[in-house]
């Protein structure tokens, strides 16, 4: 099988050397493309409070192509649908690879403190957050409750 | 009031003093009493002018105070190109340290000077290559961009070579009237900005030194233990219900797709959608990896 990409080993070690305040990122036991994520909801978000579980895998060409990114815990974001997918940008077209795991994953943190409902992908929650913006703030708070804790 | 016109004179003398040595390649900001407020030039290493020879360079800005020359300026590095933070923290020690030797007599032409010197000793680049995050050794064929970007030549081709392959793919899905007429441009991975390299000369280049002789990654305890803590929160999670279930979610979706099909058939629900375009990749299914590719790639196997 072909060797793991040394920049893929310097990425890890630097995630645990240095970790990103709020983001946790480790490489599965028996496959090093795949990282186990936590991102910790930011705080005064509708998601603080709340430890988010992600999935990470690098592809073949990284870091020539994206990561493939998603979320694992259940969330409540207009930019998040219900399978976990992300819409981001960085993780689309504007991809380069300089970028790096840990901005991927420090954008994703920026994009729970920082919903965008006019670019949607689960289109009942960016509806809702547009129109009623409180009840929004309020379902992402329950699910957050609901579902992101840890025991 | 005497005072503050000496002063001032001073400040004049210096500035115009800069301005016919550095010419165009200064700028002076005034603020709306007339006063010179800020103090902006590029440095470059000195290379006799061989401008492809210069591989670093820094913006310094200096924010002048009223009193000064009588006090310290505030002094700012920005843009820095080709040089790590620790070369950048030496050099905001040593202007500290010049500034302080010199209150009270004009110090921004010395700036200059110091960090001209600075630039000239570490005239290779000392940062990273973004694209396989290690260093340049002595030896290693490297690319200045036009942006002041450094890349291993050798990393850049890669780079080039893979978004004009994207891109001629991208191309080749388009209707004809859609087509770009310009063709491929290649950019910067850093900063974007458009770039000009000939693919196949980098192409020819070496793999870089550091690259070949990186360590091995090993399992530490440390990694152990989060691995451990992913898992608890993981079965924590899904005791409440709190985890997605990727086959339920896509077969509600189906009957979403299904019925408003029906409704409207105009509406596309095709999306393949942003990020895991392949969903049903094996590997990401249901946040559990098949068994035939976990165990493809050992942690280890990376040496040759
Ligand atoms: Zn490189
Ligand atoms: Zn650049």
């Amino acid at each position: 099988m072909a060797a793991l990409p040394r920049r893929i080993i310097k990425e890890t070690q630097r995630l645990m050397q240095e970790p990103v305040p709020g983001i946790s990122a480790v490489p599965d036991d028996s496959n090093a493309r795949y990282f186990h994520v936590i991102v910790t909801g930011p705080e005064d978000s509708p998601f603080e409070g709340g430890l988010f579980k992600l999935e990470l895998f690098l592809p073949e060409d990284y870091p020539m192509s994206a990561p493939k990114v998603r979320f694992i815990t259940k969330i409540y974001h207009p930019n998040i649908d219900r399978l976990g997918r992300i819409c981001l940008d960085i993780l689309k077209d504007k991809w380069s690879p300089a970028l790096q795991i840990r901005t991927v994953l420090l954008s994703i943190q920026a994009l729970l403190s920082a919903p965008n409902p006019d670019d949607p992908l689960a289109n009942d929650v960016a509806e809702l957050w547009k129109v009623n913006e409180s009840e929004a703030i309020r379902n992402a708070k329950e699910w957050t409750r609901r579902y992101a804790m840890d025991n | 009031m005497e005072m503050s016109l000496k002063t001032n004179e001073r400040v004049q003398e210096e500035l115009e003093a800069l301005e016919a040595i550095l010419m165009d390649d200064i700028s002076i900001s005034y603020n709306e009493r007339g006063c010179p407020e800020l103090i902006k030039t590029t440095i470059f290493p000195s290379t006799a002018n061989e401008v492809d020879k210069q591989y670093v360079c820094v913006t310094l800005e200096v924010k002048l105070p009223e009193e000064y020359p009588d006090c310290e300026p505030l002094v700012q590095l920005r843009n820095p190109r080709g040089l790590d933070d620790s070369t950048i923290n030496h050099l905001y020690k040593s202007i500290k340290d010049k500034c302080a030797e010199n209150v009270g007599q004009p110090v921004i032409f010395e700036l200059i000077d110091l960090i001209r010197e600075n630039l000239t000793e570490s005239n290779l680049p000392t940062c990273q290559c973004a694209v396989c995050l290690y260093g340049f050794s002595e030896g290693d064929s490297f690319t200045k961009t036009q942006c002041f970007h450094y890349f291993h030549s050798y990393c850049l081709a890669n780079h080039l070579s893979i978004t004009k392959r994207h891109f001629q793919e991208e191309q080749d899905k388009l209707p004809a009237w859609q087509k770009s007429t310009k063709g491929f441009q290649a950019t910067c991975p850093v900063c974007r900005e458009m770039i000009e390299c000939d693919i196949d000369e980098l192409k020819t280049a070496h793999p870089p030194k550091e690259l070949e002789s990186a360590q091995k990654f090993e399992v530490t305890n440390d990694l152990r233990l989060l691995q451990e803590r992913m898992r608890q929160l993981f079965s924590y999670q899904k005791s409440k219900g709190g985890i997605i279930d990727i086959e339920a979610e896509e077969n509600k979706l189906l009957l979403i797709t299904q019925s408003s099909e029906e409704t409207a058939s105009s509406e596309s629900t095709e999306d393949p959608g942003p990020s895991l375009s392949n969903l049903n990749d094996p590997v990401l299914e249901n946040g559990v990896l098949k068994k035939s590719q976990r165990c493809d790639v050992k942690m280890n196997s990376s040496d040759r």
